[in-house]
């Protein structure tokens, strides 16, 4: 019990000091000297982005994971999960070699179609999706590991071609798990910082999310760093009180 | 017609079977459990990769197709209904998977529904069903995408006793108005015997008998057979006749038994009673003692099985008795002979399925 307490003190503290501390009579100044609406729509833009795609590539990765027979699988795995185990910052210097203007296939994108992802809000949901994407694909393949293959073969035994199968029967039995890994997945989205950064550079209005404007602020004007802080809380908590108690609570 | 000749590897065992079911013919799967039915009636839907053979349904081969090509419907051991859908969704499942438009499909499905499974909510989720209910959300499901061969596997398994009767009448009627060929799985030989008109005996992966109930239970081929399946068995209507003692009418006779404990007494008709043959005694001239039940017949048939003969009577009710090859000799019995047969009342197993009457 009194872990437990300590466990709930050590996450509540910085929340509560960061309260205290908030410049609440100049809360508009301080709003509107940071930029903070701006940052705010960007980091929700990049992170939901950066969940589409987590989920329309992921699902597909985690099947292959679950289901697939090949040599080399729990080495896929290993780098699937690695941008979980990696600090951030190496994600976005790994990025950048490979992606920046001069990168191995950079250099290619941006001389034969003009692509340029540093410096542009499509870097930033890049850079944003290869640290969140391994969130969803572990839950969707446990999720999927942990489904009765019997309802996949029933189906397919009623005349369900592997494509409808899929669709009606595998996707339907894993969504709890699969909107679980992606919550967790816009989550972590919502909070990227180092491979963002490193990767997209700190532009405000087309690579400056929230833990960027954050982390600006805090050198100019501790005290806007504090409402941006508050402000992100705010959206991370009322999302997570609003989908949390149905997909990661009991149910 | 619907034949099969297939090897499946299953574990380190290979089950190999080859058995064929007419048109309007019911063929049960019969034996213990892990003897391989269900893998052989799952390769046959496809679920199951085959090492070798052909199953071949009215001159036409279906074992290259996918599963969902092969027009079989199957009532899965335990329903397998998909959780996440509606009880009318899961037997609309197999119209809409072969490309019928969503409307039409649940208007098949409720008629289905209606037929098989009346007061059922169709929106229900199958989690909230008795087993019985969802055995017959089943069978509506395994018929709904008109298939040509019908699978039944282990309908009765997951079934309550006191709404057994109920379904195993259900059973009959659809498996006899079904226009193709039908497999019924089962480890419960009085299922196989009341269901089905011709019986492949499997153990161990292999087939050690193929015949209608009556050859089988005439002349079992193997010690299983001869436990499970030799039963006398008798089905009619049962009549109480003194304290704790009632009569069974069969078609071909009477025979006296226990009354069932907790039963209440007045007349109950399809009631099951199975007699084990080892439990009829056999003499040459008519028993004195205290067996209920006396009956003269003629030696039709004896069969040698180890050290043990299985002789058949004619009678009535028709017996088989089953006695050490000894007594055979002893006695003299041999085919056309007369014989006396006895047997006590309470050998007799009695299945009255629908439980006890019910106060109202």
């Amino acid at each position: 019990m009194a872990l437990a307490s300590f466990g709930a003190a050590s996450v509540l503290l910085p929340v509560v000091a960061l309260f205290v501390r908030a410049p609440w009579s100049r809360l508009g100044g301080a709003l509107s000297g940071v930029g903070a609406s701006t940052a705010l729509r960007l980091s929700i833009e990049v992170s939901l982005a950066a969940t589409a795609i987590s989920v329309v590539v992921g699902v597909p990765l985690a099947w292959v994971l679950a289901r697939g027979e090949f040599p080399g699988r729990n080495l896929l795995r290993a780098v699937v999960v690695l941008p979980i185990v990696l600090p951030p910052v190496v994600g976005g210097v790994g990025l950048l070699v490979a992606l920046g203007r001069s990168g191995v296939v950079g250099r290619w994108l941006h001389d034969a179609l003009g692509l340029q992802l540093t410096f542009t809000t499509a870097g930033a949901v890049v850079a944003t999706t290869f640290v969140s994407m391994p969130l969803v694909v572990l839950a969707t393949e446990a999720g999927l590991r942990g489904l009765d293959r019997r309802h996949e073969r029933a189906a397919a035994a009623m005349g369900g071609s592997p494509w409808y199968v899929f669709r009606r029967v595998t996707l339907p039995m894993v969504a709890p798990q699969l909107a679980a890994g992606a919550v967790l997945t816009w989550a972590r989205a919502l909070g990227e910082f180092g491979a963002t950064i490193t990767f997209a550079g700190n532009l405000a209005g087309r690579t400056q999310t929230m833990p960027l404007a954050i982390y600006q602020a805090r050198q100019v004007d501790p005290g806007g760093a504090i409402v941006l802080s508050l402000i992100l809380v705010l959206v991370s908590v009322s999302v997570l009180v609003a989908l949390g108690g149905r997909l990661t609570g009991p149910r | 017609m619907l034949e099969a000749a297939i090897e499946v590897p299953r574990g380190d065992v290979t089950v190999a079977a080859a058995f064929s079911a007419g048109h309007d013919e019911t063929v049960a799967l019969l034996g213990p459990n892990g003897a391989g039915k269900t893998t052989i009636v799952e390769a046959i839907a496809g679920l199951v990769p085959t090492a070798s053979g052909t199953i071949v349904l009215d001159d036409e081969p279906i074992h290259d197709l996918p599963p969902e090509r092969r027009p079989i419907g199957i009532a899965f051991q335990d329903g397998v209904l998909f959780p996440h859908l509606s009880v009318l969704e899961n037997v609309a499942f197999p119209v809409r998977a072969r490309g019928a438009r969503p409307r039409a499909a649940r208007a098949h499905a409720l008629e289905l529904l209606g037929r098989l499974a009346p007061g059922i909510d169709p929106g229900a989720k199958p989690g909230t069903l008795s087993g019985g209910a969802r055995q017959r959300v089943a069978l509506a499901r395994a018929l709904a995408g008109t298939p040509r061969v019908l699978i039944l596997d282990e309908p009765l398994s997951a079934v309550d006793v006191s709404a057994r009767a109920e379904l195993r009448a259900l059973l009959r009627r659809t498996l006899g108005s079904f226009d193709g060929p039908r497999l019924l799985v089962t480890h419960d030989p009085v299922e196989a015997m009341t269901l089905a008109d011709r019986v492949v005996v499997l153990e161990g992966g292999r087939i050690t008998q193929t015949g209608t109930p009556e050859e089988i239970r005439d002349a079992p081929r193997t010690r299983y057979a001869a436990d499970l399946v030799g039963m006398n068995l008798f089905v009619g209507r049962l009549m109480p006749l003194e304290a704790g003692v009632g009569v069974l009418e069969a078609a071909d006779g009477v025979v006296t038994v226990p009354w069932p404990e907790g039963v209440a007494v007045e007349p109950i008709d399809d009631v099951l009673a199975t007699l084990a043959p080892a439990d009829v005694a056999l003499h040459a001239a008519r028993p004195e003692g205290s067996a209920r039940n006396v009956i003269q017949g003629v030696v039709e048939e004896v069969a040698i099985l180890g050290d043990r003969a299985r002789v058949r009577l004619s009678g009535s009710p028709r017996l088989v008795a089953e006695i050490t090859t000894g007594s055979v000799a002893r006695m003299a019995i041999r085919t056309g002979g007369a014989v006396w047969a006895s047997f006590k009342a309470v050998e007799i197993h009695l299945m009255v399925e629908r439980g006890p009457t019910d106060t109202l």
